[in-house]
Parts: structure tokens; sequence; C-alpha cells
């Protein structure tokens, strides 16, 4: 805890100390929020181009969500949007020069990885009940108890520790490139960068959207079983 | 590569923070506007099938008439066509009886325009004939033949009947003038005799007669007394003849 303290903190509150990717986490919150205060407020029946492209994106996310949890759509759709929304920027933002993106630190994914893992269980629980949603630990067999509670812990580790080495070892693939082959040479890197940004928010929003898949239909995946 | 408790907890806060707001301010705004669209264009979609659905009752209805129409018109040409065919037989009809009445009116004018030359043909052998008869009588006509017609007229006056001379007699009572007696030739002093005695017998009083003589007799004598007038000559017996033949015609004509 002592490195990160000399190494990243920005500002020290005891016991708080806040890191740049604290710090560049609240810029992205701020010009989110503003910028949809700002768009909200212009919201039109014809719309212009941003509005378009933000309808043509928000029914892109709700195509996706209802291609997998159709009934559910009004209640994931803000946790799986944010996500992607969250994640594609805090990926972009690396390529700012002076900023990390805060994905390529550990604290940050894991902190998401940890609210995917407790959404699961919350919309689980909330949506199926929490003795139906309880039982599909113990189906087909409470011998599968144990496997059960690996794969959740080991699916949420996968989930923040993937993240994190793909952000990390990007940017840190494009200073290692800056540093050996001067500045023009990473332009191709950084173009990967923003590639690479997309699939990880893409692969993160999507893995959380069948994690809660999963959870949710437990009843319709066992009840076939149930019945018979 | 170490984990900050501190960044865990204020990221998770964070984005927790981030959720509430932007479902706030960017979800709802745009779902709300898209449903809002989406509705719209269900609206218009159910109006442009309700306004399709009035077209198509509208097609229905225009097909309807138009059937109707047609078949009217079919009945009406058929109408037609039986009134003219009707028309056509009247006319034919009325053509067949004016033809009719016109082959009779021409038949009933060639009928009396045979007729007329028939007549005509009558009427002229008639005058041929009388013409051949007084051609014939002029070359008979002589004293002899004028002495029968006297004998002939002296016959019929005795065989008058009684009623007749009674009649005569009463038509001659108040005639003063004398009798005249026209002949063809001069008649003898034993003829004139004859002649007064056979009148006086007639009359039963005394009567002088005024002899004349007219070669247009031909031959034989007239007698005339006041309104009673008798012949035995040619030239009335010719005239009686060619009236008596053109009455006859006449007849057979009507």
């Amino acid at each position: 805890m002592r490195g990160v303290e000399t190494a990243g903190t920005m500002l020290q509150m005891r016991p708080l100390h806040i890191t740049p990717s604290v710090v560049t986490t609240w810029g992205i919150m701020l010009a989110l929020v503003f910028f949809s205060w700002a768009v909200g407020r212009r919201l039109r029946r014809e719309p212009g181009p941003l509005q378009a492209a933000l309808e043509g994106a928000m029914g892109a996310i709700d195509d996706a969500i209802r291609a997998v949890l159709p009934d559910h759509v009004e209640r994931i759709l803000p946790f799986i949007a944010t996500l992607w929304i969250f994640i594609l920027l805090a990926n972009l933002t690396g390529l700012i020069p002076g900023l990390q993106a805060p994905t390529s630190d550990l604290s940050v994914t894991a902190a998401l990885a940890v609210l995917v893992f407790l959404s699961v269980h919350w919309f689980g629980i909330s949506i199926e009940g929490i003795t139906q949603y309880l039982r599909h630990y113990l189906t087909p067999s409470p011998l599968l108890l144990p496997f059960h509670i690996i794969s959740e812990i080991s699916r949420t580790l996968t989930l923040a520790v993937r993240l994190f080495g793909n952000m990390m070892s990007l940017e840190m693939a494009a200073l290692l490139v800056v540093m050996v082959a001067g500045f023009l040479a990473p332009i191709p890197l950084l173009m990967l960068h923003i590639v690479e940004a997309l699939i990880q928010a893409y692969i993160f929003g999507m893995l959380a959207l069948i994690y809660l898949a999963g959870a949710i239909q437990t009843r319709a995946l066992h009840s076939p079983s149930e019945k018979g | 590569m170490e984990l900050d408790w501190t960044t865990f907890t204020l990221e998770i806060l964070n984005f927790l923070v981030l959720v509430w707001v932007l479902k706030r301010l960017l979800y709802k705004p745009i779902l709300k506007v898209i449903a809002e669209r989406k509705a719209e264009i269900q609206k218009t979609l159910t109006d442009a099938e309700s306004l399709r659905k009035e077209a198509q009752a509208l097609r229905d209805q225009y097909e309807n008439r138009q059937v109707e129409w047609t078949r009217a018109k079919e009945t009406a040409r058929n109408q037609m066509v039986e009134e003219v065919n009707a028309e056509k037989v009247r006319l034919l009809a009325e053509l067949q009886t004016s033809l009719e009445q016109d082959r009779a009116k021409a038949r009933v004018l060639e009928q009396r325009r045979l007729t007329d030359l028939t007549r005509q043909a009558e009427d002229a052998a008639i005058a041929q004939a009388g013409q051949f008869a007084a051609r014939l009588l002029t070359r008979l006509a002589s004293t002899e033949l004028e002495a029968k017609l006297v004998e002939v007229m002296l016959e019929d006056l005795r065989l008058i009947p009684d009623e007749r001379r009674q009649a005569i007699r009463i038509a001659c009572v108040k005639c003063e003038v004398p009798a005249i007696v026209t002949s063809a030739y001069p008649l003898s002093q034993s003829q004139r005799q004859s002649l007064l005695e056979a009148l006086q017998s007639l009359l039963d009083r005394s009567v002088s007669c005024e002899w004349r003589e007219d070669q247009d007799l031909v031959a034989g004598i007239r007698l005339s007394f006041g309104p009673w007038m008798l012949g035995a000559n040619l030239q009335d017996e010719l005239k009686a003849f060619s009236e008596t033949a053109r009455s006859v015609s006449a007849t057979h004509a009507s």
C-alpha cells in the first residue's frame, strides 16, 4: 500500500488517498453528467445528428440486452449500458497524453468486477427469489456447490484481471514503442488502442450481461428438470 | 498491481452514482423519446392501416357500384334493344299495312282505270255502232221505208191502251195549237188522212195538223201535240239505241 501512495496518490485526505484513476473517473463522470444533462434538455421528436447517434447507440444496447433477457430489459439496461459507456470512455482516456486509463488500474477493474458479482446476486435474488436463486447452486447435485462457488469467484477474477491486463499491457506497449521508435511510430498502436478499447468494453459488458442472464434465468433453465 | 481499497471503494461508489445519474439524465429521456416516436409511428401505422381499410372499403364500394352500373347498363341496353326491335316490328307492320293500302288503292285505281278504258271503249263501240247503223239506215232510207214506218206509227197509235189514251186526252185537252207531224219525205194524201184520223181517234176530238219535213229524221215521222210526242223514225230510234246501250254499260261498270 505504501508503494501506491508514493507512486499514484494525487490527493491525501487521511485516511483516504485519492489516486489518478479516481480523479480520472470523476472527470469522466462529470463529462458524462454534463453531456447527459445537455443532451437531455435538447431531445426532440425530430432528432439531430447527435441525438440520432445517441438513439442509435441506445437502440443497439437495448437490442443486445433484449436478445438475451427480453423480459428484464428495463431493470438491466442502466447497469449494462453504464458498464459499456464507462469502460469505453475509461479505456479511451489512455489516448489522451498525460492521462492514464482508469481501467489499467487493478483497483478500478476489480471494483467493476465486484460490482458485476454483486449485481448478479442482487438481480438474481430480486427477480427469482432467494430460495429459487440459491437452489441453482445445488443443482443438478449438491456436490457441485464448491464448483459453483469457485466458478463465481474465478469469473469475477477473470473479469477484473482481463480488463486490467489488456489495458495495462496496451499502455505499456505504447510507452515502450514511443521510447524506442520515436514520436510518430506508435500511431498504428494508438489505432489498435481504440479497437482494443471498444473490444474490451464490449467483452466486459457482454460477459456481465451473460452472467446476469444466467442468474436470472435459473428457473427457466431448471424448470423442465423439476417438472420431470 | 496492488489493490488500493480506497480506489476500489470509491470506484464502486462512483459507478453506482454514475448508474443512477445516467439513468435519470440520459437513458430515461432517450428511451422516452424513442418510445414516444415508436408510439407515434405505431399511431401513424394504425391510422395508415385504417386509411388503407377505408380506401379498400371505398374501392370495394366503387367496384360494387361499377358492377351495378355495368349490370344496369346491360339491362338498359337489353331494354333498348327490345324497344328497338318492338319499334322495328311496329314500323314494319305499319309499312306493311301502308303498302297493303297502297296496293289496294293501286288496284282500285287500276280497276277504275280499266273500267274507264272499258267504258270509253264501249262508248266508242256504241258510237261506232250508232254511226254504222246510221250510215247503213241512211243508205237504206227511202219512201217505202218511210211508208212502213208510217204504218208502224198507225199501229202504235191503235195499240195504245185505254188508260194511256185517257191520260193523253187529259194532258192535251186544253191544247189549241195544231199537231205537228214531221217526216223525212213528203207524205202522201192517204198517209196524212190516216194519221189525222188515228190522231183524232186517240184524242177523241177534231184536230188540225201542220205537216213538216226534216231530212235529219233519215226515214219515218215524228208526231208532237202540245206536251205529248210520239216518234217512229230512224233518228229517234238510233238515239234511243245509243242511250240504252250506254245505260246498260254504266250499269255493268257500277
